[in-house]
């Protein structure tokens, strides 16, 4: 395609110019939540799905973590406007969605399970998407060739959906969820059932489209590695309640431990590094510092350079999500 | 000379362009609802089934308008409009109960529906659009037939005028037959196939419905078989044979009624009024009118309801 200049700037103006123009009066998603959970409660009879969350979704990839039944498909539902709350509010763009449904048109859906007609092209099943999310016939067809060009199936989209691999499908689901430019992407389980590779593109596929195309996403999963891999922030359910909220970045702050990594010569490195009195622990290829000071840098730099082997890196270790959940598991044990 | 380039932008692009709503939604789930029913956009062996039914109910229209154009009007065989609708309605109704799940059962099974329903469209907007789809083919299906029949009629007619002047009824009248005839062989196969997930177990009971309840009242109903015979002393009676039929009678005209593909046949009878000689419609000729209307109604409706209770609270 080719595009003017005007074009190129008015394609890469920011999020304050995209009108919601499904609303007489345009949402500012800037700096207005794009999902606002207030006191939300769900009961099913005598189970507690949810009671009294209240958190706030805004622009960027947030990841909604917790174990099975923890709560997260119900929100997701919740939001979607799929079931009504026993008490409290879920409201997406400023609209509770199980009260008005036209707010649908800017939201995306990519469900667990499987979801896709068989015996479609996934270019038709794109298209007829587009159009039952409000896009005009013409608009459709331009719009499903590109989400596919961008999902990686270009040259896949005349064949049958039947005949496609797992990892296609997932991305065929994807696909139909951003082919109406959605403001907010709601994504469940997207890498379940994903070999490693599978996993690997689809994880960097959400990274792209929250970081190239400017799509919020909500990222419900049970996989901590997912959120670590893609999220800005982070939601942690547990129990029909939020057990922490807050920045990736936060949790996965950098520890006083010093990993450092060769290329060979590891055993001389150690040997050099136990003369100069700096213990070291081996994981795996890695072997680790406890409380690196200046002086142990020295030390690091000399028994390399003693060794003669070659530095492949050198950094402070940061915690993961799955200690915090292990300090959280162990806190409740003790407690 | 300056060199002249281009700026070729790969990347994501935002929609800026209209966005319809619910109004686009409910058509596209209509236009799909047809793509689907005819095949469109699927393998070729899609397209066999629906092409073949659609044969099925136009070809007979073409024959009588071929051996019309042979055999001119004098051709007493030929059926009229009033009796199209009963020659074809096996077709349709084979078409209604083969292709009708296909809308609603696959979309269940790969569980497209709940795709359809995280976006403006609610589960009554999807169930009207993918019935008015089914409806809408059936119907010109039905039309189609009776429009190259009353072609052929006036056509082959010595004075074609004064045959549309004598015969201008029968337009209003297969235009209503056929919507009724349409809006029956639509509703029941639909509220089946809300049932299942499988097509083939919806499509196999409602040709079982059909087949079992049309059996079954032609087996307990008595067409008496009466006649003028001659005594020995000259005069004459009229002696019945009940043959051995379980039921006779009054109670014959009710056991009738079970035949469930009669049931737009004989409304499509009562619009152009005439009799029909099909025993388990003729055994319930003497009913009151009010009973075959309510019997239409309750088999349009009734089915159309539970379509809707089944879809009311359906959730992704």
């Amino acid at each position: 395609m080719v595009v003017s200049f005007d074009h190129l700037q008015r394609t890469s103006s920011s999020f304050l110019d995209r009108a919601c123009d499904w609303r007489p009066v345009a949402y500012n998603y800037a700096v207005k939540p794009l999902l606002e959970a207030e006191n939300l409660t769900k009961h099913y009879g005598a189970t507690i799905a949810l009671e009294s969350v209240s958190f706030q979704v805004y622009e960027g990839i947030t990841g909604l973590l917790g174990p099975n039944g923890a709560g997260k498909s119900t929100t997701i539902k919740l939001f979607l406007g799929l079931i009504r709350p026993t008490s409290g509010s879920a409201r997406v763009l400023g609209e509770e969605p199980y009260e008005t449904i036209e707010g649908r048109a800017r939201l995306g859906y990519m469900p667990e399970y499987e979801a896709l007609p068989s015996s479609v092209t996934a270019s038709e099943f794109l298209m007829h998407m587009a159009q039952v999310s409000g896009l005009p016939p013409s608009q459709a067809r331009t719009r499903a060739a590109d989400i596919l060009r961008h999902v990686g199936l270009d040259e896949e989209r005349y064949r049958q959906i039947g005949q496609y691999s797992t990892g296609m499908k997932q991305r065929v689901k994807l696909a139909q969820a951003l082919v109406h430019d959605p403001v907010l992407v709601l994504l469940d389980e997207p890498t379940a059932g994903l070999d490693p590779g599978g996993r690997e593109e689809m994880l960097g596929l959400i990274r792209r489209i929250g970081r190239e195309f400017g799509i919020s996403m909500v990222l419900s999963t049970h996989l901590m590695g997912d959120i670590e891999r893609t999220a800005d922030r982070v939601i942690l359910l547990e129990d029909g309640h939020i057990a922490q909220e807050g920045a990736v970045a936060q949790f996965t702050q950098e520890t006083e431990d010093l990993h450092i990594e060769v290329d060979d010569h590891r055993h001389e490195v150690i040997a050099a590094l136990t003369r100069r009195g700096v213990e070291t622990k081996e994981q795996g290829a890695v072997m680790v510092v406890e409380g690196a000071d200046d002086a142990v840098y020295d030390a690091i730099r000399d028994a390399v350079a003693e060794a003669d082997a070659r530095l492949r890196r050198l950094a402070l270790r940061r915690h993961t999500l799955t200690e915090i959940f292990q300090d959280r598991k162990s806190h409740a044990t003790s407690g | 000379m300056q060199p002249q380039g281009e700026v070729y932008n790969l990347g994501y692009q935002r929609y800026d362009g209209p966005r319809e709503g619910r109004r686009r939604a409910r058509r596209a789930i209509f236009e799909n609802g047809v793509r689907t029913v005819l095949g469109l956009g699927r393998g070729p062996r899609a397209k066999v089934i629906p092409a073949l039914l659609f044969l099925g109910a136009i070809v007979p229209a073409l024959i009588f308008v071929i051996i019309l154009s042979v055999a001119g009007s004098s051709a007493g065989f030929i059926p009229g409009p009033s009796d199209y609708y009963q020659v074809i309605s096996i077709i349709l109704l084979l078409f209604g109960a083969i292709s009708a799940p296909e809308l609603l059962c696959s979309d269940r099974r790969d569980n497209v529906i709940h795709l359809y329903l995280v976006r403006p469209l609610t589960p009554t907007d999807y169930l009207l659009g993918r019935f008015l789809a089914f409806f809408t083919i059936v119907l010109a299906l039905a039309y189609s037939g009776q429009i190259i029949l009353q072609a052929g009629l006036i056509l082959s007619a010595s004075a074609p005028w004064e045959y549309i002047q004598d015969n201008w009824t029968d337009i209003p009248r297969f235009l209503g037959a056929g919507f009724l005839m349409a809006l029956f062989i639509t509703a029941v196969p639909l509220a089946v196939a809300s049932f299942t997930d499988r097509r083939a177990y919806a499509a196999a009971f409602v040709i079982g419905l059909f087949i079992i309840s049309t059996g079954v009242a032609d087996g307990l109903t008595s067409t008496e078989d009466c006649r003028e015979v001659s005594r020995p002393d000259g005069s004459t009676e009229v002696a019945c044979n009940s043959g051995d039929r379980a039921v006779t009678g009054e109670a014959a005209q009710w056991f009738s009624l079970i035949s469930i593909r009669d049931v737009p046949v004989r409304i499509n009878d009562m619009i152009f009024g005439t009799e029909n000689e099909t025993p388990s419609i003729k055994a319930a000729a003497g009913l009151h009118a009010s009973i075959p209307i309510a019997l239409y109604v309750l088999f349009t409706a009734g089915p159309v309801l539970v379509l809707w209770l089944r879809y009311r609270r359906i959730r992704a």
